[in-house]
C-alpha cells in the first residue's frame, strides 16, 4: 500500500512538474545550448526561481514547523568530478536527467537515445561503485552554510532567496525573457 | 527572417501571445514555471520525506533490468538499495509523470516536437539522424554517470540541494556549469 500510495503521489507531482518543463521551454536542447554560451539566459532564469521559491518553501517548512531538511553528503571530490561530467553530459544530451524525460513526452526522436544512454551510465556507475567507494566516500559529513556560518538555516535561507530575486530582477531588464524564444519557442532566435 | 516584431519584441509567428488560456499557451515565463517547481518541494518534503530529484529513478530502472541478465545483479550493495521501496519507487514515478505532463502540455499548445532540435545541426554541423542518436547516447550514459558519482543531478543537486544550502550541492552546480559551459565553447555557436 505504501509503494502505491507513493506512486501515485509521483504520477501526480511529476504531470506538474513535466508540464512547468515544457511551459518553460527549459527541456528545448536550443535552450541548453544557448545558456551553456551565454547567448539566451531562460535556463538560468528558471534554475534561480526554483530555487528561490525552494529556499523561501524550506525556510517556512524548517524554520516554522521544522520539518527535517535532507542535505547531501559533502565529498569534494566526487562532487568536483560527478558535477562536470553531469554538465558535460547535460550539453550533450542537450537535457538533464528530469529534463530528458519531458523530451519523450515533448516528442523528440533523439531523446529515447539519450535516455537508454542515462539507463545504461546509471548501471554501468551501480556496477562501478564498490571500486570508485574510495572517491566518493561514506556519506557521513554533511556540511551547509547555515552551519559553516553559525547562524539559523531559515535566516541564511530568506537571504539567499533575496539576493536571487533581486539577480533575477537586474537579469531580466538587462535581457526580457520572451526575446530568448524564438519563434519556434525553442531557444533558436533566429 | 523575423523582420517585423510587435510590442513586445515578438515576431508574428511567436507563439507567446495574449488572448489565449494558460494551459493553451506555447510558453510561460521562465519565472511562472520556476516557481511552480519550487513548489513541488511541498509535498516532496511533506509527503515523501525526501527532496525533489530524478537522477536516482535510472538507477531503480537499471537495477531491475541488470537482474533480468545478470543474476547476481542485486548482490550489488548499491542496486539492491535502489531497487524497492516508495521513495524509490516514487521517484520512478515522477520521471514518469514528468514525460506524461510535457506530453499533455504539448498537446494542449500544439507544440509537439518530431525529429531533433535543428540546434543539434547548428551546434555541430553534422545533419542526419544517426549521428545524433550516438552523440545523444553517449550524452546520456556521462549525464548519469557523473550525476551518481556527484550523489545528484540538476533536481537534486541544483533545485533542491542548494536550496537547503548544502556545500555538496554548491560545489556540484557549479563544476556542471563549469563542465556544460566547456563542451558548449567547443561547439559552434547556436
Amino acid at each position: 500500500m505504501e509503494v502505491y500510495r507513493m506512486v501515485v503521489i509521483g504520477l501526480v507531482m511529476g504531470v506538474a512538474f513535466g508540464f512547468a518543463l515544457e511551459k518553460g521551454r527549459v527541456f528545448e536542447p536550443g535552450v541548453i545550448i544557448g545558456q551553456m554560451q551565454f547567448r539566451t539566459f531562460t535556463m538560468l532564469k528558471m534554475f534561480l526561481t526554483a530555487l528561490a521559491t525552494g529556499l523561501v518553501v524550506l525556510a517556512l517548512l524548517n524554520g516554522v514547523w521544522g520539518v527535517a531538511l535532507h542535505p547531501k553528503a559533502t565529498q569534494f571530490v566526487a562532487n568536483l568530478a560527478g558535477g562536470a561530467l553531469l554538465g558535460v553530459g547535460i550539453t550533450l544530451a542537450g537535457a538533464c536527467p528530469g529534463t530528458l524525460l519531458a523530451q519523450v513526452g515533448a516528442g523528440y526522436k533523439d531523446a529515447w537515445f539519450a535516455l537508454a544512454g542515462a539507463i545504461a551510465g546509471a548501471v554501468a556507475f551501480g556496477y562501478a561503485e564498490p571500486a570508485l567507494r574510495p572517491l566518493i566516500g561514506d556519506g557521513a559529513r554533511k556540511l551547509t552554510l547555515d552551519q559553516l556560518l553559525g547562524l539559523p538555516f531559515w535566516a541564511v535561507a530568506l537571504t539567499l532567496a533575496v539576493a536571487l530575486i533581486a539577480g533575477l530582477v537586474l537579469l531580466e531588464r538587462a535581457r526580457p525573457w520572451r526575446e530568448d524564444l524564438g519563434p519556434d519557442a525553442d531557444g533558436l532566435r533566429n | 527572417m523575423a523582420s517585423s516584431v510587435d510590442a513586445y519584441g515578438l515576431s508574428p509567428h511567436c507563439p507567446v501571445r495574449k488572448g489565449r488560456t494558460a494551459l493553451a499557451r506555447a510558453a510561460w515565463s521562465p519565472y511562472a514555471a520556476g516557481i511552480l517547481i519550487g513548489l513541488l518541494q511541498i509535498p516532496a518534503f511533506l509527503l515523501v520525506k525526501t527532496a525533489l530529484g530524478a537522477s536516482s529513478s535510472f538507477v531503480t530502472v537499471g537495477a531491475h533490468l541488470a537482474a533480468l541478465f545478470d543474476p547476481a545483479a542485486m548482490d550489488n550493495a548499491y542496486f539492491a538499495a535502489h531497487a524497492g521501496g516508495g521513495k524509490n519507487w516514487w521517484q520512478v514515478a515522477l520521471v514518469v509523470g514528468i514525460a506524461l505532463g510535457a506530453a499533455l502540455s504539448a498537446r494542449l499548445s500544439g507544440t509537439a516536437r518530431s525529429g531533433v532540435s535543428p540546434v543539434w545541426a547548428k551546434a555541430t554541423g553534422i545533419a542526419g539522424f544517426a549521428p545524433r542518436a550516438a552523440m545523444a547516447f553517449a550524452g546520456g550514459f556521462i549525464l548519469l554517470f557523473g550525476a551518481r558519482i556527484a550523489g545528484g543531478c540538476t533536481s537534486g543537486h541544483g533545485i533542491s540541494g542548494v536550496a537547503q544550502l548544502a556545500v555538496s550541492s554548491i560545489v556540484t552546480v557549479a563544476a556542471m556549469f563549469a563542465g556544460g559551459i566547456a563542451v558548449a565553447l567547443l561547439m559552434r555557436k547556436v
